[in-house]
């Protein structure tokens, strides 16, 4: 599976989900876009336009992106404005599972400083393999199988329902 | 080799032997609770996503398991705006209809109460929708904060999915805290050891003697800022005083540790497979103060005095009984300084009205304090404290993050509620020692 797209927007290390979507949002909706019509608004508020301007964005990071809070909220604003991956170093825990549960990408290489704005990246799933075809540069994506696994079924619904099908089937429930 | 704490929980609760580093396809969570920022959204999309299923199925649509769930409203309550009341009102006649826990708004911090009210056990697998759920570490559970989606799947199935058992790095920690030097600065100094991201995907493992003689409170607040270096979460080995505190917390509800609770408590082994060993002698940290914008650029309060506005006492983080003590020890008999706004609002409403009987919320109030009921206050930066461009605020909560707290033009330092009640009565960046001599 090979999904293409254009850096929109590069960032330093410890990007935290407060600057990508600020607290006092979080409640006042359950519609996702909303989220992404207010992504970044005090960190960078050019990252709406620099990535609506293309189909498929991609976000480029150093380490750490997505730290702190735990908060959804900030997948779907980095994803519902038109961003496909978010490229880094390495991503905490919590934002890397909501990221696949999501079908955003995040997309783990040792080196993300010679990827800049502007850049044109292939990544190919089934390769493990990140192509930066401005620069002619290639590098391994960092994956378990399983998030590969995850990454190419765009989340995780369908296999919680067969879970609970099985479950519901069990006579004590 | 033996095994870490983390690794025995996993295997009690998936019923094999694992590893650091194994994949776990389903694993089953013993508790999980919700706050009214995530808790809303997760129920709609529980019946959205699931609704058809349980018809499917001929059911009722029923949560996995009713007493493992509850919802703890803490935020922004009592509530700022319509749609807060509304997202708590779904989630209380949700509560309602499903049989599961709601407590009020005011009870409390989500993380203080979890485990005040004695709902996450040692040993347990508790996770809810918010990072600082491994305050719960503090207890010997394996606790960590998940995202809306994980919560809905939760709430239908009662098991995590894809979870890779994580490796540990060891915090060994010898030596006294000093007068006026307390678990907050030591974790505060962790983290200007560690880094924002450098415990990522690892847990935290606090042990030694500083560690074994502290008690609850600091243990609360040492495993509630290890996320800010991206730890999966932290964890403290049971002892005496851990299942003192959860005896007690039992005794409330009139109940007494079940023999199968019992038999969940682990520790580490001593041969246990550790990724890195810290070695910290406590005996040398200062008063510490994380400065503007991050929680990892701990500095010791002598290096700093810059001017503050603003100071909050409170959070998941610091807002307990030995908190509100030495705040009201350092505050008797003075005056907040005229240029700064001192917020206090204790973690629980149990600690608030502790706090309210003998005496300690009547001395902070009496220097001129504003006193909240219980909630998470300017630390969330949506409903009350928030600060203004140029404000410099001094808080025991555990993110300076630019913004955090109202606007990104302002400055957030963060440090222990000692130095923010001497920070109060100066008007700056103060040292608490001098006013804790006997």
């Amino acid at each position: 599976m090979q999904l293409r797209g254009k850096v929109a927007k590069k960032y330093p290390d410890d990007i935290n989900t407060d600057y990508i979507i600020p607290a006092y949002l979080l409640q006042e909706s359950w519609d996702k876009q909303f989220f992404a019509d207010h992504a970044f608004e005090y960190y960078d508020p050019s990252f709406k336009s620099a990535c609506r301007a293309n189909k498929e964005s991609i976000v480029v990071a150093g380490n750490n992106f997505g730290c702190g809070s735990s908060r959804e909220q900030a997948v779907y604003a980095v994803k519902y404005n038109n961003v496909i991956a978010v490229v880094a170093q390495s991503f905490p825990d919590i934002f890397y599972r909501n990221a696949l549960n999501n079908g955003l990408l995040p997309i783990q290489i040792s080196d993300t400083s010679k990827i800049d704005s502007g850049d044109e990246l292939l990544i190919d799933l089934d390769a493990r393999s990140l192509r930066d075809l401005t620069k002619g540069t290639e590098f391994a994506i960092a994956a378990t199988d399983a998030a590969v696994e995850q990454m190419k079924r765009g989340g995780f619904l369908g296999y919680v329902r067969e879970r609970l099908r099985q479950k519901l089937k069990a006579p004590d429930q | 080799m033996g095994s870490t704490i983390t690794e025995k929980i996993v295997s009690r609760a998936v019923g094999r032997t694992v590893k650091a580093g194994e994949l776990i396809e389903a694993l089953p969570v013993d508790k999980l609770y919700f706050n009214e920022v995530i808790g809303p959204p997760a129920i709609l999309n529980f019946q959205k996503d699931f609704g058809d299923v349980y018809l499917d199925a001929g059911k009722r649509m029923k949560v996995f398991d009713p007493a493992r769930v509850a919802f703890m409203p803490d935020h922004t309550v009592p509530s700022c705006s319509i749609m807060v009341s509304t997202g708590i009102k779904l989630m209380a006649d949700f509560a309602k209809q499903q049989q599961i826990a709601m407590y009020k708004e005011g009870d409390g911090i989500e993380h203080t109460i979890a485990s005040e009210e004695g709902f996450v056990l040692p040993g347990e697998i508790a996770v809810a929708t918010d990072s600082h759920t491994c305050t719960q570490g503090a207890l010997g559970a394996l606790a960590f904060g998940i995202g809306t989606t994980e919560g809905e799947n939760l709430l239908a199935t009662g098991e995590l999915y894809s979870f890779t058992v994580p490796e540990t790095v060891r915090f060994h920690v010898e030596g006294n805290l000093q007068l006026g030097v307390y678990p907050k600065d030591l974790v505060l100094h962790v983290l200007g050891l560690m880094g924002e991201g450098g415990c990522s995907k690892r847990v935290a493992e606090y042990e030694g003697p500083t560690i074994s003689s502290m008690e609850m409170d600091g243990r609360f607040t040492i495993c509630n800022l290890s996320v800010e270096m991206s730890a999966r979460t932290a964890i403290v080995n049971p002892d005496q005083t851990t299942m003192g505190y959860v005896n007690n917390a039992l005794s409330g509800k009139g109940q007494t540790i079940s023999a199968e609770q019992a038999g969940m408590v682990m520790r580490s082994d001593g041969d246990a497979g550790y990724s890195q060993t810290l070695n910290i002698d406590a005996s040398t940290i200062e008063p510490t103060v994380s400065l503007p914008h991050s929680p990892a650029n701990a500095k010791p309060v002598s290096e700093v005095s810059d001017p503050i506005n603003v100071v909050f006492l409170g959070s998941c983080a610091n807002a307990r009984r030995s908190d509100l003590t030495v705040a009201a020890k350092i505050l008797k008999g003075r005056k907040v300084h005229p240029d700064t706004n001192l917020i206090v609002i204790p973690a629980s409403r149990k600690v608030y009205n502790w706090a309210m009987e003998n005496g300690i919320l009547n001395t902070i109030a009496q220097s001129g304090a504003n006193i909240e009921s219980s909630n998470c206050g300017p630390c969330f930066g949506k409903h009350m404290g928030i600060l203004a461009p140029g404000d410099r605020c001094l808080s025991t909560s555990n993110r300076n993050y630019k913004g955090r707290m109202g606007s990104p033009e302002a400055f957030i330092y963060l440090a222990s509620p000692a130095v923010a009640a001497a920070t109060a009565l100066e008007g700056r960046i103060a040292d608490p020692r001098k006013y804790l001599g006997d």
